[in-house]
């Protein structure tokens, strides 16, 4: 027969492009050398490119649902990926609350109760952009890298936390636009000034009173009683003056500028950023 | 688990202060430096073979004795830019030092081995292993029975691992270790057996088949 031997139908259309090689385990019967060990002809097969320049800049992994950037420093890239495992986890367990929570509200009001508290956020209303979920969880940790919020944690335990009085930190998961959140950070950081380890020398940062903590769900940012105007003012010193613990520290630029991150961090940290 | 021994993480190769260093670190890791605990360890990892088999347990120890202290990861951090100094740097590690260099990967595999994130292995570390490994199969140290050595008994520890993290990179290294193997003509005889050796055992599912076992070691036992 003289035909020539069946090809698959992808080799054949491969062969009119320049496109790359397919793998070698569909060449199961064409073979790369011959017997004295030369390589067969460059255009049949064509050689095994190195590794490197097969190794794309940007690449998608399955738990990630968009390209992610190659990290260029190893020790970044560790913790951010240590970040997100964690992050999955608390996704996980906060959405099996919320369901633990429903059955809990439906019974009661089967029992004939007129619950008077909001509906829980079902979870199709849930926050889960991981880009925004790390900006938050980040402006979380600089929050309670703080001895105020250690102080505030040993002084008061969750379950005897009054709403209103005791600052609670703002909930991640939820839908918030940028501004609110920003605004419910602020807040949340400025109640905890509250717990501020006494300083030596007597300045009047010690002066400030528990931020009225009702602002805190709220949307707008106008919404200014005095305590509230007084408190941003002192806000500004404070961040400055405020004892931290060790700063956690993250090498990553945010997309928007971040004061916060650059009056608490020393500069020398971006100079080391690449 | 009560404290640690020396002979737990082999500090017995350091000298007595640095001894010292370790210890408290591994107890009360805010009272030192820990960078300077970290080039400590890299430093002493490219010199003592020994040292960098083990290392990596012993990192693993401070990171955790860390985090739990202070909640921070500045020894890892630590660690890791310096790991990734010297992979930068290794192409001249391996002309300056071929024995420092072998130290290295060795000491890098081991901290891919122990190091883990959450139960997962450091994804950061998968490619740069590979590169190294990749290295180690390239016929000037296919040459050098040392490297073919370090070559076998990393793949032996990390392999599978490795292989679960990319397989493609897997495939292509073996590639090399065929092409090596049967293409080379200036490998020892012990080279061409380590090499044959780790073919079998990837083949057989990175185990070692009763056959394969009685070949290659029952001359050990005797």
């Amino acid at each position: 027969m003289a035909c020539s031997p069946r090809t698959p139908p992808s080799y054949r259309s491969r062969g009119d492009r320049d496109a790359s090689p397919p793998p070698p385990a569909r060449w199961s019967l064409g073979r790369k050398r011959r017997a004295d060990g030369r390589q067969r002809a460059e255009d049949a097969e064509g050689p095994a490119k190195p590794a490197d320049c097969r190794r794309p800049d940007s690449f998608t992994t399955p738990e990630a649902p968009k390209p992610r950037p190659r990290c260029a420093d190893w020790a970044s890239a560790v913790e951010e990926d240590e970040m997100r495992t964690r992050m999955n986890k608390e996704i996980a367990r906060y959405k099996r609350k919320l369901l633990v929570n429903d059955c809990g509200r439906e019974r009661k009001s089967l029992l004939g109760s007129c619950g008077s508290k909001a509906p829980c956020a079902a979870p199709a209303d849930l926050e889960t952009d991981e880009s925004v979920l790390m900006r938050r969880q980040k402006q979380i940790n600089y929050g309670k890298n703080t001895m105020a919020y250690d102080r505030y944690i040993r002084e008061v335990p969750r379950h005897l936390r009054q709403p209103g009085i005791h600052p609670k930190t703002p909930n991640k998961f939820k839908k918030y636009s940028r501004r609110s959140w920003d605004q419910q950070i602020k807040l949340w950081k400025v109640a905890l000034h509250f717990w501020d380890p006494p300083t030596e020398e007597g300045c009047d940062v010690q002066e400030i009173h528990p931020v009225d903590l009702g602002e805190m769900e709220t949307e707008s940012a106008e919404s200014s009683s005095e305590s509230q105007a007084s408190s941003q003012d002192h806000s500004f010193d404070m961040y400055e003056g405020t004892p931290t613990k060790v700063r956690h520290l993250d090498c990553h630029v945010e997309d928007e500028f971040d004061l916060e991150a650059c009056l608490t961090e020393p500069l020398k940290d971006f100079a080391a950023m690449s | 688990m009560g404290e640690p021994g020396r002979e737990e993480y082999r500090i017995q190769s350091f000298d007595a202060e640095t001894q010292q260093l370790l210890k408290t670190a591994l107890k009360d890791p805010g009272a030192v430096d820990l960078e300077k605990v970290a080039n400590v360890i890299v430093d002493h990892s490219l010199q003592d073979r020994v040292f960098s088999k083990e290392a990596g347990r012993m990192c693993y120890a401070v990171i955790q004795a860390e985090s739990k202290q202070a909640g921070q990861s500045v020894f890892r951090r630590g660690l890791l830019n310096r790991l990734q100094q010297e992979y930068q740097a290794r192409e001249q590690l391996r002309a300056r030092s071929p024995r420092g260099w072998v130290c290295y990967v060795t000491f890098i595999c081991n901290i891919f081995d122990y190091l883990r994130v959450n139960n997962m292995p450091m994804m950061a570390l998968v490619n740069p292993v590979y590169d190294c490994l990749f290295r180690l199969a390239q016929p000037d140290s296919l040459s050098e029975e040392e490297e073919v050595d370090c070559l076998v008994l990393q793949l032996h520890r990390v392999g599978e691992q490795l292989e679960k993290m990319n397989r493609q990179r897997m495939d292509e290294l073996f590639v090399l270790i065929r092409d090596g193997f049967l293409l080379l003509t200036d490998l020892s005889s012990l080279a061409q057996l380590l090499l044959l050796e780790i073919i079998e055992f990837r083949a057989a599912g990175w185990k070692m088949t009763p056959a394969a076992h009685k070949y290659y070691y029952s001359e050990v036992s005797d």
